[in-house]
């Protein structure tokens, strides 16, 4: 799979919250209590993660909420900084993160297709060209002039996918991707997808599906607490994941311990 | 804790920035008129009425200062400008959380452009200026509207320094706009807008002259009104305090920006 170097390389990579007894997010909450001083708790979320994703390979992480899956994407992404570790990307990355967010709810679809679009990495001229498909590919060009407030969730995240295909650069980064919209619409995007990783697009993507990461990830990893606790092709790393909810199902104990 | 290095971000995010300028300005404009122009005049409405009772109530005293309408008309809008973008300017990264949150790219981008309804107001207001001062025959050279220009730019800056500041620590403190709006609302008095400078004494002048609106509006209604130009300490003083504000901004700015999507 090694074509030069590695599209995404991560290693020890930490990353810690510190977490107030009591939160005070205002001047005046910050005055009142200038004498009664909180105490902080720190919440290591990633601690010593080290991963590696080849040029053109499509690597799927699988985890239990909270085990630091959100956090590892967005600072893949350059969103947070890491407190510690390294980490190198080789390319130009295009995120789609906690689906259904990311808009501006005042403005009509078409406007915000132009807004991420450039944010993206599009030109304000690829950004117009792109709407007529964005729209089709959404299933969404009656409600084109909609303020987007007025959207359902389902269909800002079909929005969202088509704007990110379109936008698609050398290295795609997708939080649960394919959960969206109906079997019409994961059809679309798997044909796209499958386009896409034709033609070399290195892609990183969180899924809690088996299916998805059986099927369509070359490599997969399980995250927990903040560490890589197994490294394997999909159908592995999705069968361990599936007997660890199992057995803590079984024994609720056994994820404390 | 550990060193980190991370490469490669310098790729990430926008290509054209132009177009993607253009866009943020085009659809705060639309967000905040509904896209039309009734809506635009509607906006202009808020200092032209403030202007109309100001002057019935203030014109009667200053009654023997000729200019004195001029002079309050210069000061409103110009102050206008500056409370208008400070305020929008606050509250700009939060209100952008939705991208910033979502992907990478350069931030302080939401805050320059920010006051761009605000500047668009001020362009409105210094086309109508023209040809208020060309109607009454008061027409000054282009010198002095070219040094109106300098002072605009001035004004712009400041507001941009304020706006970096506190846009990223109201991510932090999330009460500042409220404070901000206390401040604006005695700083509408600390600055000569409704009365003269030389009403007071001397010796306070030089503290008021650090109130950021103070000096340009001083050195507009110079080039402007009075048709002098400030000397070139009052220039310098001006530049001094635009650079002084521009820092601290800058400075709080970069200090705060690489944790502000943790705090959204």
């Amino acid at each position: 799979m090694s074509r030069g170097p590695a599209a995404i390389e991560v290693h020890g990579l930490r990353k810690s919250f510190s977490i107030p007894s009591v939160h005070r997010d205002t001047l005046r909450d910050h005055v009142l209590g200038l004498f009664r001083p909180r105490r902080f708790e720190t919440l290591r979320v990633l601690d010593g993660v080290e991963l590696e994703v080849a040029r053109g390979e499509t690597l799927a992480i699988m985890g239990r909420n909270g085990c630091g899956k959100s956090t590892l994407l967005k600072i893949l992404c350059g969103i947070y900084r890491p407190d510690a570790g390294t980490v190198h990307v080789r390319g130009a990355v295009t995120p789609i993160l906690e689906l259904g967010l990311g808009w501006n709810p005042e403005l009509d679809a078409i406007d915000n297709v132009l807004l991420i679009g450039t944010v993206m990495g599009l030109t304000l001229r690829e950004a117009r060209a792109s709407i007529d498909s964005v729209l089709a590919f959404a299933e969404l060009e009656r409600f084109a002039n909609l303020q987007l407030k007025h959207y359902s969730s389902g269909m800002a995240s079909r929005l969202a996918y088509a704007i990110a295909f379109e936008a698609a650069r050398e290295i795609l980064i997708l939080d649960e991707v394919f959960a969206v919209g109906d079997a019409g619409f994961r059809l679309r995007c798997e044909a796209r997808y499958r386009e896409l990783h034709a033609r070399g697009h290195t892609v990183v993507l969180v899924s809690h599906e088996p299916r998805t990461v059986s099927t369509f990830c070359d490599r997969a990893l399980l995250l927990e607490e903040g560490r890589v606790a197994l490294s394997g092709t999909g159908p592995q790393v999705a069968e361990a994941y599936l007997a660890r909810l199992a057995a803590e199902r079984r024994d609720p104990a056994a994820r404390t311990a | 804790m550990g060193a980190s290095a991370i490469t490669g971000l310098a790729r990430q995010g926008p290509t054209d920035f132009p177009g993607l300028i253009w866009t943020i300005v085009r659809t705060d404009f639309k967000a905040r008129y509904h896209g039309t122009l009734g809506g635009f005049l509607w906006a202009l409405l808020k200092p032209a009425a403030m202007f109309v009772v100001l002057l019935c109530v203030f014109s009667f005293i200053f009654a023997s200062d000729p200019d004195y309408r001029l002079n309050l008309l210069i000061g409103l809008f110009l102050w206008d400008f500056f409370a208008e973008s400070t305020k929008v300017g606050v509250l700009s990264l939060h209100a952008k959380g939705f991208l910033l949150s979502k992907s990478r790219f350069p931030r302080w981008i939401m805050v320059a452009t920010s006051s761009s309804n605000a500047l668009i107001t001020l362009t409105v207001f210094s086309g109508s200026l023209f040809v208020l001062l060309a109607s009454s025959h008061r027409m000054p050279g282009p010198l002095s509207w070219l040094l109106y220009a300098v002072y605009l730019l001035h004004l712009y800056l400041m507001a941009l320094g304020i706006s970096l500041a506190s846009s990223v620590l109201f991510l932090r403190y999330r009460d500042l706009n409220q404070v901000w709006e206390v401040v604006t609302q005695a700083g509408f008095f600390l600055a000569p807008i409704v009365y003269p400078l030389d009403i007071l004494p001397e010796r306070f002048h030089r503290l008021l002259y650090a109130w950021p609106p103070t000096p340009v509006i001083q050195n507009v209604r110079a080039v402007l009104v009075a048709g002098t130009v400030p000397s070139l300490r009052a220039h310098a003083l001006l530049t001094l305090l635009t650079c002084a504000i521009l820092a601290v901004g800058v400075a709080v700015y970069r200090r705060q920006a690489p944790r502000a999507a943790e705090y959204l």
